[in-house]
């Protein structure tokens, strides 16, 4: 789906994090190990929707270029966020790192797009998805060897 | 993306706010207001009569004097309790402000942001109203000043930003202890209505803040009432110059009017092309082109036909892809115009385009719309190219998705045309080069001024400014000028024997 306003990105990235959250918290129930790990990722997600809504809500302004700051679609950025009942820690890993990958790379082509027209809203995004980046290099040290 | 909930369930009953109490009107004539993208009524408001905007200017006389003596720093309070209750209520207000209006959801959180804004400004009162002073004038005498408040000042919103606008003057006016009746559009008063709620519930004393709906019976019983101090006002330019600003003359009132506007956007040749688009696209289409702000003409300058076929076609492609449809569609970009009575003068000046031989490049008459919703209020962006400077679209305000492409050779045949505009309201310039910028601010005509900036809104700290037949008054709404117009300098010059 195409995505085109700031109103829509906000939403989409509520979304992404929310998902990824829900996620974690299966995770975390599901495997013994790094419960903490995982319980904390949840945690920090609901962190992310704080502080891009609150940077978002805080800026946004009929002057600004809300409504064409952003040509996107969702569909390169979707993730499944399912952990069926059977499904091996290895493989939850690499979904988590699909998740993170996504993620990371939908606020880094929105940082990019609104730079220069959505006020502070492309540093949040880059800050957050700095934040998505370096869950992967803790992801990848997670990887059973 | 889904429809955002909408915060009206069933139409309202709207009442006129005077002395602290929700008063029903006793006027048999009603209007209907109707959501222009759903075209369902959310609500129905009066046209209250002389008598019940006499009562509002009585309540507001009547409660002047112990607001006066309220000191600055308590009016303050009641002001930063207000911005609690704006943010507790932002979503609510903003979706309000998309179904009378129509705006995007975006645009609407935009304009409660900018009216919480002028609240947060005004709340520094006890600093923005402080005089001066000066010791041994003549020696052992002293002089200074001091800013009093006047009385009753009233507000004329208009429709096109019907929260914010009547914000730009309203906190000014009670931080520096002026009492005020705001008459609301009556094509989309519910924010308002919301917004005295929030007054009331603030604990702003009864009769300080009023709110009387109606039409142009009750504007002129406000402008001719002798109790009245100041009139605020933003609309067209023959009712801001030729009633307002006429009016306030001949019975000695303070007057702000903020009228309309026919704004150049002015593109280099070295401009950044991709946020150059992006922000006229805000600028002409934004709000569906109803704002006093609105690029309006687009002027690409230079003799080279590549770069404006290639800015052109860009610009075109982009307003052709915009999303039109229910301004609680997150997704979408560009909402309906407010009322059909604007769709029908923008299909007039459409319609006078191609009569006069501009060519049109993007036919906005009849748009896609997204989400099934009737196409009454609906216009799609418009782009005529070939205008030339005498045309009728270019030189007449159209408040509508409309944008008249011109050339120009060079920057000083651009600003030459700028000036020639009776207008003086926002005129802006894309450009890498800073001479170019620096040209075009000393020069141009115009009371806002962008620099690669589309949509050029003072924030709430400097006055709106405005030009020739765009302002008509001497102090601008917003900032300190807004302190100077809401108070009279009173100077003291004292000498103890």
């Amino acid at each position: 789906m195409a995505l085109n306003t700031a109103a829509a990105a906000i939403s989409f990235a509520r979304k992404l994090e929310e998902d990824a959250a829900r996620f974690y918290e299966a995770v975390a129930e599901k495997y013994n190990s790094e419960e903490a790990t995982y319980l904390t990722f949840a945690k920090e997600n609901q962190k992310h929707i704080a502080q891009v809504e609150r940077t978002y809500y805080g800026v946004i302004s009929d002057a600004l270029e809300g409504c064409f700051s952003f040509a996107m679609d969702t569909e390169e950025y979707a993730f499944s966020s399912e952990l069926a009942d059977r499904t091996e820690y290895a493989l939850a890993l690499e979904t988590a790192i699909d998740i993170e990958s996504k993620t990371a790379r939908f606020y880094t082509q929105a940082a990019r797009q609104s730079k220069a027209l959505m006020a502070d809203v492309p540093r949040v995004f880059d800050l957050t998805a700095k934040k998505h980046n370096k869950r992967i290099e803790r992801l990848e040290e997670l990887r059973p060897t | 993306m889904a429809l955002l909930e909408e915060p009206i369930k069933k139409a309202l009953e709207l009442k006129n706010y005077v002395n602290g109490e929700w008063v029903k009107s006793a006027s048999s004539q009603m209007i209907s207001i109707v959501n222009p993208a759903t075209q369902q009524t959310i609500a129905r408001v009066p046209m209250s009569t002389e008598q019940e905007v006499d009562d509002a200017i009585a309540a507001a006389k009547e409660a002047f004097p112990d607001w006066r003596r309220t000191p600055p720093l308590a009016r303050a309070r009641h002001l930063l309790r207000l911005i609690d209750l704006l943010e507790e209520n932002f979503e609510q207000l903003s979706r309000i402000q998309t179904m009378e209006h129509g705006k995007t959801i975006d645009e609407s959180r935009g304009e409660t942001r900018r009216g919480i804004e002028m609240v947060e400004t005004a709340a520094g009162i006890p600093s923005l109203m402080m005089g001066y002073n000066l010791e041994d004038i003549a020696s052992g005498i002293d002089e200074y000043v001091v800013y009093q408040p006047l009385g009753v000042f009233c507000h004329i919103a208009p429709f096109n930003f019907p929260f914010m606008v009547p914000l730009w003057f309203s906190p000014f006016a009670l931080a520096t202890g002026n009492t005020f009746v705001v008459k609301p559009s009556p094509r989309d008063p519910i924010s308002q209505f919301k917004l005295a709620e929030l007054m009331d519930e603030a604990g702003i004393p009864p009769g300080v803040y009023n709110v009387i709906n109606g039409g142009n019976e009750v504007s002129q019983r406000l402008l001719e009432h002798p109790d009245i101090k100041g009139v605020t006002f933003v609309g067209s330019t023959p009712v801001g110059r030729d009633v307002i600003y006429r009016k306030c003359g001949e019975t000695g009132k303070r007057v702000i009017a903020q009228c309309g506007a026919k704004n150049f956007m002015v593109v280099m040749p070295d401009c950044d092309l991709q946020k150059t688009i992006a922000a006229l696209m805000t600028s002409f289409f934004g709000n569906t082109g109803q704002r006093c702000l609105s690029g309006a003409n687009l002027l690409i300058v230079g003799k080279d036909d590549a770069f404006c076929k290639k800015f052109l076609d860009a610009f075109v492609n982009a307003a052709a892809n915009i999303k039109i449809g229910y301004g609680l569609d997150d997704s979408v970009q560009m909402g309906p115009m407010q009322s059909p009575d604007g769709v029908t003068r923008a299909l007039g000046y459409i319609e006078k385009g191609i009569k006069e031989g501009a060519e049109l490049l993007l036919d906005g008459r009849k748009p896609r719309i997204i989400g099934g919703c009737p196409a009454e209020c609906f216009v799609g962006p418009t782009v005529f190219a070939g205008v030339k400077p005498e045309m009728t679209i270019c030189r007449e305000e159209i408040f509508g998705p409309v944008a008249s492409v011109l050339r120009a050779r060079d920057l000083d045949e651009a600003i030459a045309i700028c000036n020639g505009s009776a207008f003086g309201n926002g005129d802006a310039i894309f450009t890498s080069s800073g001479k170019s910028a620096r040209e075009f601010q000393y020069r141009v005509e115009s009371g806002n001024v962008g620099i690669n900036i589309g949509i050029t809104a003072p924030m709430a700290f400097f006055p709106f400014g405005g030009m020739k037949d765009s302002f008509f008054g001497v102090l601008h709404g917003q900032g300190r000028d807004a302190v100077r117009f809401f108070t009279e300098s009173k100077v003291v010059i004292q000498r103890w024997f």
